[in-house]
């Protein structure tokens, strides 16, 4: 709806009386107008659409009372009586300063609609560097500034792990290593287990899909949700064997119990298992912070850390005692760390406990892709300010005569200051109007094309708030600053020109002359800094397309299947569902395999497991080294298409009563069997029992695009058959057309199977480098944009030289100069601005890229083809902007100018 | 009786007007204000009934109301003993100068 914050800001920048006369009582109608439109419209694209229309609305509000301000004042100026003192003696000074600044409004307003060329030109180019920039704010507000829904949300922090070994990052740590953390930390108020998962109320005639978040005993206590009825999680609900308990989210208990609140204690059947309720979350209580909270339900621990510490996981966040640091935090968590790897080095050695800001773990990948936008967005307001004040210098030429008219009568210089200050404000501020709209159409198409993570805090509420008006505001008093006092120093040195001088013609000062050279060597040198990062992240992108993960992803279709567990508990039901749905879908035309497996490639998991030769074990006080874990069926391979290097797949012979089996990649063969065949050794499991390897594969890259193939162990999804699995079916075209037969053919057999995350491998191939894109597409629009700039601002400075050498070329031309002589006298000039910017912007952009090493890949800083391509590419250009006014030149008549002369 | 200009302008005579019998909100009167053609933008319009306020012809105030699940504040008016009085003078004149113009009482002689 019209934001009142933005009627009060805009309230705030008016006469107060035009406020209480007009703004207020207009603006309440227009809110009236809003929510009665409002009411009928159900669509969110009709929602936006009216949003927007009434933040237009709001803005033209604001102008229309500025506009009757003027006009009541010009009134009364005008109808004052004939005898009465001049207000600018009689009044006291405020109200004398006041229709100062109005006359300048008036005056500014005037001078810009007499020049409409000038007006559009800069107009166009300010709303595009206000608009992007309080679009890109607007983003960067939502998911990196507001405030988490949490109460000291900064205190929180999510807990992570790193293998040493491996160099890899998890997110969960193991059981027996959280139960010691929380019991021997010193840095945090408490450490929080959570989770996340889904089930299915059954508790009547339509079963409801839930989100589920498990808690330990004091998690919600540390994201400080109480209860708004009943009571919260605790530490009795925790124990292993206590009472199935749970609490509903606020939302689904007044969706669909009706905010009943006799449902506290009552009984609810969810899947297989049945829970009492014991309290309802605090309204608006999600966690993570965009996710759907459902239900809440303990999760169960043993009150001493487990013998076999990471036979199971969690995720945890931790609150930071008051005063603590995320540094103290650190120090205290690798010194546990240190301690566990000499207590438990069989499973400890080499792995390190760290904190990470919950806003930091929770804006991931999108964090520096929005600091580097961020960053390039206010470079090309830089350039759009260097080319309006290049404008407003080229448009003083025609008002010389009269600023020095008004110096020789005499007008203080200060006067003249305000004035040129003013029409810069007035430029800006229209100019900050239509950024603002830009900025909301701009703000949600950057979140439309940014990957759509749940995790991601606040990007499902990227609005224009108070924020971002203050940040564009800030934005328009500092271009005022910029461009204005540019020109109004131009003008101060005008006082030492004269009257007289001014009348032999328009030609500009040296230092005015200087000025504008200046501001076109600073555009090119920032265009060339945006061509060098766009360049970067262009090889970058193409490098990334040229990797081979190591299996095919066209032609592939996957989707997450759900078995309703109650119906599948035993093996046997799901060995029937598996059996008979594979053989559906095969027979599905074009259908040419059907794969399952655990883990999706490419979508950044990187579950481990150690890898340990019986014949070869771990020395005492060592760990074994950890691998990539997978449950993967025979047609996992066929479908991805991973080649079968020596002995076999997964098949009938590693069902569940066969000894284990498992398959290796490669890279295992090769760190671990150098000189053998890996294929019929063993490797040991947990406990005593051993597995034989009975295949090798190629080796793939499981996590990433970017990630290095490592070594992979693969485990038979023949044995446990799990009750939920995602499906790979590879066709013989396009995959899309066969998911209806898929899901059909799954229904068939199962109607409550759940099917989602219908998606092609190509497709999450895509989306794993999504970020990659957006920053090289918005980048290279910045760079692109900017290089339009840069050559709008050469060819005006090589216009306006032409303009001035006229004679000298009528001259030159008379005493024997070629055309081509001409062309190249010009061409020269631009060449010498365009060597120095580009020199300056070398030496800044070599100095900037190490901002984009997060997101560069395969591709060095200095890498000599990219800032090749990028001189080469803002030479051209250049050349271009400059040959026109060049051909201008050549083609001057010496018989006129030699005349003139 | 000395001839004398009515005291008020058509827009503000048809705005007093609408207010005769009941206090309305702003929104209102300028609907009714739109229908005889006049295109004042809401701040414009506004800023008339201002005017009038300070006149002493009408008393403003805002009241709260609901509209959906949001409360709202509206602009509302009710005309003074002075809005009546000068209403009544300015529909005498025009009806004086109908009649008078109806019975050619009206031309230069």
């Amino acid at each position: 709806m019209p934001d009142p914050r933005l009627a009060r800001v805009l309230s705030t920048l008016l006469p107060q009386r035009i406020v209480a006369d007009a703004f207020e009582p207009a603006w309440e109608d227009l809110r009236v107008a809003y929510l009665t439109r409002r009411q009928r419209l159900k669509s969110p694209l009709g929602m936006a659409a009216l949003r927007a229309g009434y933040l237009s609305l709001t803005i033209l509000l604001f102008l229309d009372c500025w506009r009757l301000a003027i006009v009541s004042w010009i009134r009364r100026e005008r109808s004052a009586p004939a005898g009465r003192a001049h207000p600018a003696i009689t009044e006291p000074k405020q109200t004398e300063r006041f229709h100062m600044f109005l006359y300048l409004i008036r005056h500014a307003f005037r001078q810009l609609v007499r020049e409409p060329a000038f007006t559009v030109a800069a107009l166009l180019t300010l709303a595009l560097g206000v608009g992007a920039n309080a679009a890109v704010f607007a983003v960067v507000e939502a998911v990196l500034l507001r405030p988490l829904p949490y109460p000291s949300a900064d205190n929180l922090v999510i807990v992570n792990h790193r293998d040493k070994q491996t160099g890899i990052t998890k997110e969960f740590i193991a059981i027996g290593d959280f139960l010691d953390l929380s019991a021997r930390q010193k840095t945090f108020e408490s450490i929080g287990a959570w989770g996340r998962g889904e089930t299915a109320f059954m508790d009547r005639d339509d079963p409801y899909r839930a989100e589920v978040l498990g808690v330990g005993a004091n998690t919600l206590d540390l994201l400080g949700a109480r209860p708004a009825l009943g009571r919260s999680i605790n530490a009795e609900d925790t124990r292993e064997n206590a009472p199935r308990v749970m609490m509903l989210g606020y939302e689904t208990w007044k969706k669909r119990y009706g905010g009943d609140p006799t449902i506290i204690g009552r009984v609810i059947r969810m899947e297989a298992t049945e829970r009492q309720v014991v309290g309802i979350a605090p309204p608006g209580f999600t966690f993570p912070p965009t996710a759907t909270t459902d239900v809440i339900i303990p999760y169960r621990f043993p009150t001493v850390a487990p013998a076999q510490r990471k036979n199971s996981w969690t995720f945890a966040i931790a609150r930071l005692k008051p005063g603590r640091t995320l540094e103290a935090a650190a120090t205290d968590l690798a010194t546990m760390s240190r301690q566990f790897e000499k207590e438990f080095p069989q499973q400890n050695l080499a792995s390190e406990y760290f904190p990470v800001g919950l806003r930091t773990a929770l804006a991931g990948n999108t964090r520096p892709a929005l600091v580097l936008l961020f960053a390039a967005v206010a470079v090309v307001l830089l350039i759009a300010c260097a080319n309006v004040a290049n404008l407003l210098l080229a448009r003083s030429l025609g008002r010389r005569r009269e600023m020095s008219v008004r110096l020789a009568l005499g007008a203080g210089g200060g006067r003249l200051v305000a004035q040129l200050l003013t029409e810069s404000l007035v430029l800006a501020l229209v100019a900050s109007v239509a950024g603002l709209l830009a900025a909301y159409w701009g703000s949600h198409a950057l979140v439309a094309v940014l990957p759509q993570s749940s995790d991601v805090p606040g990007l499902n509420d990227v609005r224009i708030n108070g924020p971002v008006l203050g940040f564009t505001l800030g934005i328009v008093v500092l271009t005022t600053l910029v461009f204005g006092l540019v020109a109004a120093l131009t003008v101060r040195s005008e006082k030492a020109v004269g009257v007289l001088n001014a009348s032999r013609g328009s030609s500009m000062g040296g230092r005015a002359r200087r000025a504008t050279s200046a501001l076109v060597v600073a555009e090119v040198a920032l265009a060339i800094v945006l061509l060098v990062g766009a360049g970067l992240i262009l090889r970058s992108f193409a490098a990334l397309l040229a990797v081979d993960p190591g299996f095919r992803t066209e032609n592939v279709m996957t989707m997450s299947v759900q078995l309703p567990t109650n119906r599948y508990r035993e093996r046997g039901a799901r060995e029937g569902f598996y059996t008979q749905a594979v053989a559906q879908i095969k027979a599905i035309p074009g259908v040419q395999e059907v794969g399952m497996a655990a883990v999706t490639p490419l979508t950044g998991n990187n579950w481990t497991s150690p890898f340990e030769r019986p014949e070869q074990p771990v020395g005492p006080g060592e760990r074994p080294p950890e691998v990539g874990w997978q449950l993967a069926s025979n047609g996992y391979f066929k479908a991805l298409q991973i080649p079968l290097v020596a002995g076999r797949l997964f098949d009938d012979r590693d069902g569940p009563n066969a000894p284990p089996a498992v398959i290796v990649s490669e890279a295992i063969q090769k760190r671990f069997f150098p000189n053998e065949s890996a294929v019929g050794k063993r490797v040991k499991l947990e406990g005593d029992q051993t597995a034989e390897i009975v295949g090798v594969v190629g080796n793939i890259r499981r996590a990433g695009l970017r990630d290095e193939p490592r070594a992979d162990m693969y485990f038979a999804f023949e044995r446990p058959k799990p009750s939920q699995t995602t499906l790979f079916v590879r066709t013989a075209s396009n995959p899309e057309k066969a998911l209806p037969a898929i899901t059909a053919a799954i229904k068939r057999f199962e109607p409550n199977a759940y099917v989602s995350q219908e998606q092609t491998l190509a497709h999450v191939a895509s989306e794993s480098e999504r970020v990659t894109r957006v920053v090289l597409w918005l980048l290279g629009m910045f760079a692109v944009t900017s290089l339009a700039l840069a050559a709008i601002g050469i060819y005006g400075v090589m216009s306006y030289a032409v303009r001035q050498r006229t004679r000298e070329i009528g001259t030159r031309i008379a005493l024997g100069a070629t055309r081509s002589n001409i062309v190249w006298l010009v061409l020269r000039q631009g060449a010498v601005i365009a060597a120095i910017g580009t020199a300056v912007g070398l030496a800044t952009g070599l100095g900037t890229t190490r901002f984009l090493s997060s997101i560069m890949y395969g591709v060095k800083g200095t890498d000599p083809l990219t800032l090749s391509v990028a001189v080469v590419l803002l030479v051209i250009t250049i050349m271009l902007a400059c040959y026109v006014p060049a051909r201008r030149a050549a083609s001057v008549d010496p018989a006129t100018t030699l005349a003139e002369q | 009786m000395p001839r004398e200009l009515p005291p008020l302008s058509h827009l503000q005579f048809l705005a007093l007007g609408v207010i005769l019998s009941n206090d309305e909100p702003g929104r209102v009167i300028r609907d009714v204000v739109a229908d005889y053609g006049v295109g004042r933008t809401g701040a414009a319009f506004y800023q008339l009934m201002a005017r009038l306020e300070r006149d002493g012809l009408i008393d403003g105030w805002y009241e709260p109301v609901v509209v959906g699940d949001q409360a709202v504040r509206e602009r509302r008016y009710r005309i003074t003993g002075a809005g009546s009085r000068a209403w009544r003078q300015t529909r005498s004149f025009y009806e004086t100068v109908a009649a008078a113009a109806a019975q050619g009482r009206l031309s230069n002689a």
